[in-house]
């Protein structure tokens, strides 16, 4: 069978390549998704106990609005493991941070987390070095990755029992080598480090009013959920009477896709994403097999000969649709052949788009029954129709001169095709364009602040004891116009914070509050507007009872937002001495949530440095470091601009708007190979009648008219198909943010003229070759 | 209205080069009715397609209306042909997918004739040719003899001052074939003028005048009375 298949193939070159083609680059895009998508639902499947794993998540309620936080307090964990039956295990963990190592004098930053030691059995890490009962049992172990014992002592043999100085104070002496973390492991470190170390130095953590940690659970199999939920916020509520906080135990095999919450329930999230793509996946496979179908049947009339013939000599119509649908399955795995050079082609590019670390391994079973299966699909799929449509001929109907009539049942039905192909099109230039342009008002969208030429590095303590010294250093370096202390990077300010009071204060009101430590100097440095007062004293320590607010809170405060007045929480109580305009953090498609600095450089461990525009950033930022160093030569030099991090804060919707250009230029391409074939098909199937037309005096320009208009008119009805669906799924895209752009109707108007205009070029290679053909030629013999 | 002189034309195929018109001269008046016979491969579509201006020759002069034409450009040959002549073939050449009147409609649309004169003179050949009755059957249910009236109202519709017809009867039966044969006279006899290549001596009687062809030259002119 194969053998005929091939050389029917070798016999309609052109056709065949078309085919070949559009199939491979659909299976080439959707295995690339399906590549993502495996490794989205595969997150943390590398788990041993993974069924058993949870993380407890506090819902905690401000101002009748309920959130969810992934951050529990210290005695927890401890708490829970003595006193809530069914549980197995339990385990604190820091949030992921960057420590400085130096080893032989060689400072060099590194992430990693401080943990409890069943951290190690829980998530069942595997040891290349060491033992996993005795690897955190000192308070001066330290558990390194492979990665990261290379990246020190060059190997994982020589690292056992070498000391390394963390933070350039105390000696910790590696007590195991364990394996990386997976790609798609939620709990990726270089390094652990015995939690008790983190007690030591941050005495909070013994305290039930600071949710500051993770706390992971191993529950016995089969436990009740619902009695831990319970016994869990009990706990709490005990331990700390005012709370009114729940906490409940959320399960790792929905960690990855389904982290989102709202109000305090489940609300989804990546996994949307998953589904969607994973969606289009699928469609863009269809589109490369409607080429087929469409392909095919058009070229029916070719064959219909042969079937008629076959018919006659008593060929049974099941051996046709085998025939036919073994060409198909024949065409289908060539595809498949061919997209697997593809996939390894632009798995680089594919990866750096998605940021991820896909491979393809043609030994691993899933992939390789991934491929089989999308092969055998593909081959069903794009063979079904033109199989029982081709053997359903009449022998006598076709052999008395069968025609693929322009209005048979068979071409409304490519037509049907072509349209839902360009119809998936258009709506994917809409989407594209419309994400793209929502990204980009964002992006241009005033944040209260300069955010160029401005960095942030992170810093140590004897940096801020001499801030004032540096600062006047780095102004006097001529690169820098101003330098000031703060507590993070802040265009994510981390921490806040409720019970927030003021005179005349409605007792139903309890903001949550964003809380920024800083210094004097913070306002000139990022560019914020003093709206009314004064900033911060350059004598910090006189300040250290004012706070500054933002507009959003003082509006909120009514008559007591102003400077002079006070706002107070639990015992302390702060003069406001200034207000700022609203910049934007966290969040830059919504509005600033209400905003409190305070000026305590003590608890600062990020310098903002605004540079002097120039030219060459580059050596400013070497003056800087040089200066900084002078400082703390232990540590390396580690800063970010923050432009650059505000894009960084984009990449979700601009990988969803990469992703979606992407899939429209090859739903695009896919649609017009096979728009060009079946154009082919048309010139040839209609050239007795161009020519009669050119006989009667059709220019060339008639002609090619003609023969792009019934495909100029499928594409035109695609695009009113494509406008409601697009504005649809837009609208509904873009409700997901406060600041966003309306809809404008142009967008609709040239995603449908970019539409025709591809089709229309695609058409006129075939329609402008069969216009300026010799009549003579096409009406001899006929 | 015609005249050409030491016309030639060569069909050059990779191994073969076929000398399809060797310098061919004559000359047709205005009004004249004349029929191009000779043994099959002789060169007389070929001819016919060079005067009806879907073809040049390699060599020679044709002159039309006193016109050096052999060396028009496309448009200017398309332009020309589509005012001033009309062509019938051996086998119909109507467009399946267009009615009878569409069909005929068709030289007018690219003259650029409006509408409702459109719709008049289309009536008017449809009448003359009678096949009225059928103006809006697809071809395929229209007997030959009717399609090759269909033709030929489509050739006269412009009212071209020549008309060129290669074997306008060879699908036809003989009550057919003489139906077309009294049409062509008719329309001879109101003025214009005919070229018409065939096989059949009795159609040939119909002309005014035989040019017989031998691989690619004119070997005698009759005249007929
Ligand atoms: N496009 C072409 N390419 C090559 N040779 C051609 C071409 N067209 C015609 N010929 C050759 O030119 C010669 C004349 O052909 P033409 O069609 O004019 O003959 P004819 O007299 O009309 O024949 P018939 O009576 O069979 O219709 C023939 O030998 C033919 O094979
Ligand atoms: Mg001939």
């Amino acid at each position: 069978m194969f053998t005929k298949a091939f050389r029917r193939l070798l016999s309609n070159k052109t056709f065949s390549l078309l085919n070949i083609l559009g199939l491979a680059t659909g299976i080439t895009c959707s295995a690339l998704i399906f590549l993502w998508v495996e490794d989205e639902v595969t997150y943390n499947n590398h788990f041993t106990h993974k069924n058993q794993l949870y993380s407890v998540l506090e819902n905690q309620t401000y101002n009748g609005v309920t959130s969810t936080f992934w951050s529990t307090p210290g005695p927890l964990s401890p708490a829970v493991q003595s006193s809530v039956p069914g549980i197995q295990n339990t385990a604190r963990m820091t949030w992921a941070d960057k420590q400085n190592f130096s080893y032989n004098n060689n400072p060099i930053y590194q992430r990693g987390a401080y943990v409890d030691p069943a951290f190690l059995s829980m998530f069942s890490l595997t040891f290349l070095k060491g033992n996993p009962a005795a690897a955190l049992t000192q308070p001066n172990s330290l558990v390194v990755t492979r990665e990261m014992a290379t990246t020190i002592f060059g190997n994982t043999e020589d690292a056992m029992g070498k000391s390394v100085k963390v933070n350039n104070s105390e000696l910790f002496t590696v007590t195991a080598v364990v394996e990386n973390q997976p790609y798609n492991s939620s709990v990726r470190f270089q390094w652990l480090l015995p939690f008790a170390a983190y007690e030591k130095n941050n005495p909070w953590v013994k305290t039930w009013g600071n949710n500051g940690l993770q706390t992971f659970i191993q529950l016995a199999p089969g436990a009740n959920t619902n009695a831990v939920n319970k016994q869990l916020t009990q706990l709490i509520r005990t331990s700390e009477p005012e709370s009114k906080d729940e906490a409940f135990v959320f399960p790792m095999s929905q960690w990855r896709l389904y982290s989102y919450f709202n109000n305090g329930k489940p609300a989804g999230g990546r996994i949307k994403d998953v589904r969607l793509f994973a969606g289009i996946a699928w469609v863009i496979l269809f589109i490369a097999c409607i080429n087929f179908m469409n392909l095919s049947t058009a070229r029916s009339e070719k064959r219909a000969r042969e079937v008629g013939v076959r018919k006659v000599i008593g060929a049974q119509k099941l051996r046709l649709i085998l025939q036919f649908g073994g060409e198909s399955m024949f065409m289908s795995f060539l595809s498949v052949v061919l997209s697997i050079g593809l996939i390894y082609l632009f798995l680089p590019a594919f990866n750096s788009l998605v940021q991820k670390h896909l491979s393809l391994s043609l030994i691993q079973p899933v992939h390789l029954a991934g491929l089989l299966s999308i092969g055998l699909i593909c081959g069903i799929v794009a063979g079904s129709y033109p199989a029982l449509y081709l053997s359903s001929f009449k022998p006598i109907q076709v052999l008395k001169g069968f025609r693929d009539r322009q209005n048979s049942s068979a071409s409304w039905f490519r037509k049907g095709l072509v349209v839902f192909q360009f119809s998936i099109s258009i709506i994917l230039i809409i989407c594209t364009t419309i994400v793209y342009r929502q990204v980009e008002h964002t992006r241009n969208r005033q944040l209260g602040f300069d955010k160029e030429n401005l960095i942030y590095a992170k810093l140590e303590k004897n940096v801020q004891e001499h801030f004032s010294v540096v600062r006047d250093e780095l102004v006097r370096s001529g690169v820098v116009t101003d330098a000031a202390l703060c507590n993070q990077n802040m265009l994510e300010v981390g921490s806040n914070g409720a019970g927030f009071e003021w005179q005349g204060k409605d007792p139903s009101v309890n903001p949550l509050v964003s809380l920024i430590a800083t210094g004097p100097h913070l306002l000139n440095t990022m560019g914020f507007q003093l709206e009314s007062g004064r900033d911060f004293y350059t004598d910090a320590k006189a300040d250290s009872a004012s706070v500054i607010i933002n507009r959003r809170l003082a509006n909120m405060m009514g008559k007591e937002g102003q400077v002079g007045h006070y706002i107070k929480r639990a015992k302390e109580q702060y003069l406001i001495t200034g207000i700022v305009n609203d910049f934007l953090y966290n969040d830059m498609y919504s509005k600033p949530a209400p905003l409190i600095m305070f000026c305590m450089p003590q608890l600062t461990e990020v310098l903002m440095i605004r540079l002097k525009p120039s030219d060459n950033l580059i050596s400013a930022v070497g003056k800087v470091e040089t200066i900084i160093k002078k400082y703390q030569p232990e540590y390396p030099f580690e800063y970010n601009f923050t432009d650059q991090s505000f894009n960084t804060m984009f990449f979700n919707e601009q990988f969803t708007g990469k992703l979606a250009s992407l899939f429209a230029a090859l739903a695009i391409l896919i649609s017009c190979l096979g728009l060009f074939g079946l154009s082919a098909f048309s010139a040839e199937q209609r050239k007795k009648e161009i020519g009669i037309r050119k006989v009667l005096g059709a220019t060339v320009s008639n002609v090619t008219a003609l023969l792009s208009k019934e495909f100029m008119a499928l594409v035109l009805v695609s695009s009113i198909i494509a406008f409601p669906v697009a504005w649809w799924l837009m609208h509904n895209w873009l409700q997901n943010y406060e600041y966003r752009i309306s809809i404008s109707w142009w967008i609709f108007l040239l995603a449908g003229i970019t539409a025709m205009l591809i089709a229309l070029i695609t058409i006129s290679f075939q329609s402008i070759r069969a216009a300026i053909s010799n009549p003579v030629k096409s009406l001899r013999n006929t | 209205m015609i005249k050409i002189t030491d016309l030639e034309k060569v069909y050059r195929t990779e191994e073969v080069e076929t000398v399809a018109l060797n310098k061919l001269s004559f000359e047709v008046k205005h009004g004249e009715f004349v029929a191009v016979m000779g043994p099959s491969g002789c060169g007389k579509s070929t001819l016919l397609n060079i005067l009806g201006l879907l073809d040049d020759p390699d060599a020679g002069s044709f002159l039309f209306n006193d016109i050096e034409v052999a060396h028009f450009n496309e448009r200017k040959r398309a332009d020309l042909r589509k005012h001033n002549i009309g062509f019938v073939f051996q086998s119909f050449n109507l467009i399946d997918e267009l009615t009878v009147f569409e069909n005929a409609e068709l030289p007018l649309i690219y003259t650029g004739v409006k509408a409702a004169e459109r719709k008049k003179r289309v009536e008017e050949v449809l009448e003359k040719v009678q096949i009225m009755h059928r103006r809006n059957h697809y071809p395929q249910q229209l007997s030959g003899g009717q399609q090759q009236r269909v033709a030929v109202a489509r050739a006269v519709v412009n009212k071209p001052k020549l008309i060129l017809a290669d074997e306008p009867t060879g699908n036809l039966d003989s009550s057919n074939g003489n139906e077309v044969m009294q049409l062509l006279t008719e329309l001879n006899e109101q003025g214009t003028t005919i070229i018409m290549v065939t096989h059949s001596e009795h159609d040939a009687r119909y002309s005014h005048r035989i040019i017989r062809m031998l691989d690619g030259q004119t070997v005698t002119e009759n005249i007929m009375i």
